[in-house]
């Protein structure tokens, strides 16, 4: 590579490729892509992700900033947000979409794929109490279809209503009339999801510059 | 020469693949329903409504845009993923080895002290060529002696003026080649488009006035052959009442390069002009090969004097021309409709962006309403079709 690395930068870089199973070399493009939006410095916090205007455009994006600092996607307890991140914090969130390696074994994969899933459920249950309630449910959909002046309140809400329903009969079967369902738990979440593509569905492909022609 | 070039370049060049993520290019609905119709099968009709799913696609993009945004690579210009050995389009100059810096330094000498005296003398010979020979074209009498004269001296001169730049050009599709009484309409990167595509036809130009050498040249050529030059303040009607005459009369080509190197109202308008004519447009792409030689013309650093050195100094300029079946303005089109078509055919074949006509729309305003689309979007394909179980 052009830049010469000093012995204790690669020492860290191979403890980050065991920990999060990037490879040096995509290390070493999201830590230039980590020092661009933190501004070169150690940490970033909710501010920093203001300077990527394309993320203007996504509707959810407010969760998916939060998503960053959720301490349970950080694995660092069972709820609460961060201040901020470091550059392992950051590379811990972005493993979440790192394409499933087939050469895994089933259980890796299964593992895997179960953590991708574990992301998108935090993403909705906002006050990390297991279950997605109706009205957490209410507030993504409320969320995607904002920004259209033709919808009014009360379409989400009975969009939500329905597509709970929906969730109820496949988990709970038939419902009782005076039974209440409480919300979906992550275990009705990945059974609602199942047979769900997501290992290409949710991953980003780096590209693989590597055989850029730098000689030696 | 050409070929010991290309064995220099050591990876071939993938367009649009820029940043170290590959972004796919699918839109929401495609997307959503892919994810929808992977999952659960009970709804085999495809009725969409909300689907937990559905957030896996925002989800991702946002993730995209957190790892690679578009903003900071939109406007520098396009990367090449292999360094081609000119220090020009290295923007990241780092040193990188030394056997690469002699490689670097033997291209410079080749390419300074070999190939650029050769490409002046031809440029100079095809130069003077022109404006010699359309002068003395111009003392014929009118007719078609003159005529057959002056299209071989204008092709000749074209010819070696583009092997002066040592440009390597792909035309395609040539059966649909410009002919008599139409008009020729092409995208403009750089003032090289007007030499290749005029060595590969006879065209009538119409462009403004310059001065200096070019305009030497231009007075030169109008003798032999009516193009049109105008001045930016001019009135364009009178020029527009000559054009649809001589249009008429089945005479000539004209050739109008649309594109924003000039950007200029009266030229706008006098672009928008040419649609209305109501003459057989053939639209035409040309689009650059930036592995040999950068062609763009950043016309506030450079003069042309300058832009054409460095041109001279590539290795070659590679680029590829698209000769796009023609295009006749539809009866309920209006001008600006018309040219807004064959703008998009263009930038659909020459695989270019294809931007509004005003270029001064902002930033901003376009954001907004792209991100009012794709939410409108996804919220018709949920709530059209939720009105429509809750009717039934």
């Amino acid at each position: 590579m052009g830049v010469a690395h000093s012995h204790s930068a690669s020492e860290e870089v191979r403890e980050l490729e065991g920990k999060t199973g990037f490879s040096s070399y995509q290390i070493e493009q999201l830590h230039r892509r980590f020092k661009q939006l933190s501004g070169d410095q150690p940490t970033i916090r909710k501010e920093s992700f203001n300077n990527v205007p394309d993320l203007e455009l996504n509707p959810i994006r407010s969760r998916i900033v939060r998503a960053f600092f959720d301490h349970r996607n950080l694995r660092k307890g069972p709820s609460g947000l961060a201040e901020e991140i470091n550059f392992e914090d950051f590379l811990t969130i972005m493993s979440y979409f790192r394409p499933i390696d087939t050469t895994m074994g089933e259980e890796q994969v299964a593992q895997s794929r179960k953590e991708k899933l574990r992301f998108l459920f935090h993403m909705y249950d906002a006050d990390s109490d297991g279950r997605i309630t109706l009205e957490e449910y209410r507030n993504v959909v409320e969320d995607l279809l904002s920004g259209n002046p033709h919808i009014e309140k009360e379409s989400a809400g009975s969009i939500a209503k329905g597509a709970m329903m929906e969730a109820a009969s496949v988990c709970l079967g038939q419902m009782e009339p005076d039974q209440v369902y409480e919300g979906i738990t992550f275990e009705d979440f990945l059974k609602i999801l199942k047979g769900i593509d997501i290992e290409s569905k949710m991953h980003i492909c780096f590209l693989n510059m590597e055989t850029m022609a730098l000689c030696h | 020469m050409e070929r010991g070039a290309k064995e220099k370049n050591h990876q071939l060049y993938k367009p649009y693949t820029n940043g170290i993520i590959a972004k796919d290019p699918t839109s929401l609905e495609e997307e959503i329903k892919e994810i929808r119709r992977s999952g659960s099968n009970k709804t085999l009709d495809n009725t969409p409504e909300f689907e937990l799913s559905d957030i896996f696609y925002f989800c991702r993009k946002g993730m995209e845009t957190i790892m690679d945004d578009e903003v900071t690579k939109r406007f520098s210009a396009e990367e090449l993923e292999s360094w081609n050995l000119l220090s020009r389009t290295n923007y990241n100059f780092q040193y990188i080895s030394l056997r690469l810096t002699v490689l670097w330094g033997l291209g410079v000498l080749i390419r300074y002290c070999f190939l650029l005296p050769l490409r002046i003398a031809l440029a100079f010979t095809g130069i003077s060529l022109l404006v010699v020979g359309t002068t003395v074209v111009g003392y014929l009498p009118n007719g078609r002696f003159k005529e057959f004269m002056s299209k071989h001296v204008h092709l000749m001169c074209y010819r070696i003026c583009v092997r002066a730049l040592t440009a390597i050009i792909t035309y395609h599709d040539r059966e649909n080649r410009p002919r008599n009484g139409g008009i020729c309409v092409a995208n403009h990167t750089s003032p090289i488009d007007v030499i290749i595509l005029a060595s590969d036809g006879y065209y009538a130009m119409v462009g403004q006035v310059h001065g200096g050498l070019m305009g030497v040249i231009q007075r030169a050529m109008v003798k032999a052959c009516p193009h049109v030059w105008f001045e930016r303040s001019e009135v364009k009607d009178r020029h527009l009442v000559s054009l649809k005459k001589r249009l008429v009369s089945g005479h000539f080509i004209v050739s109008c390069i649309l594109g924003t190197c000039i950007n200029n109202t009266s030229v706008m308008m006098f672009k928008k002009g040419s649609f209305e004519i109501g003459a057989t447009v053939y639209p035409v792409a040309i689009k650059y090969d930036p592995q040999f030689g950068d062609a763009f013309w950043n016309s506030s650093k450079y003069g042309m004097v300058t832009y054409l050195l460095r041109m001279m100094t590539s290795w070659a300029i590679v680029c590829s021309v698209w000769y796009l079946p023609p295009m006749t303005r539809e009866a309920d089109e209006d001008a600006v409709q018309f040219a807004n078509r064959v703008k998009s055919a263009i930038a659909r074949q020459g695989g270019l962006v294809d931007l509004l006509w005003d270029g001064g729309l902002k930033r901003e305003k376009v954001k907004d309403t792209f991100k009012e689309e794709q939410q409108k979007l996804y919220s018709k394909m949920i709530v059209g079709n939720h009105e429509d179980r809750s009717r039934s």
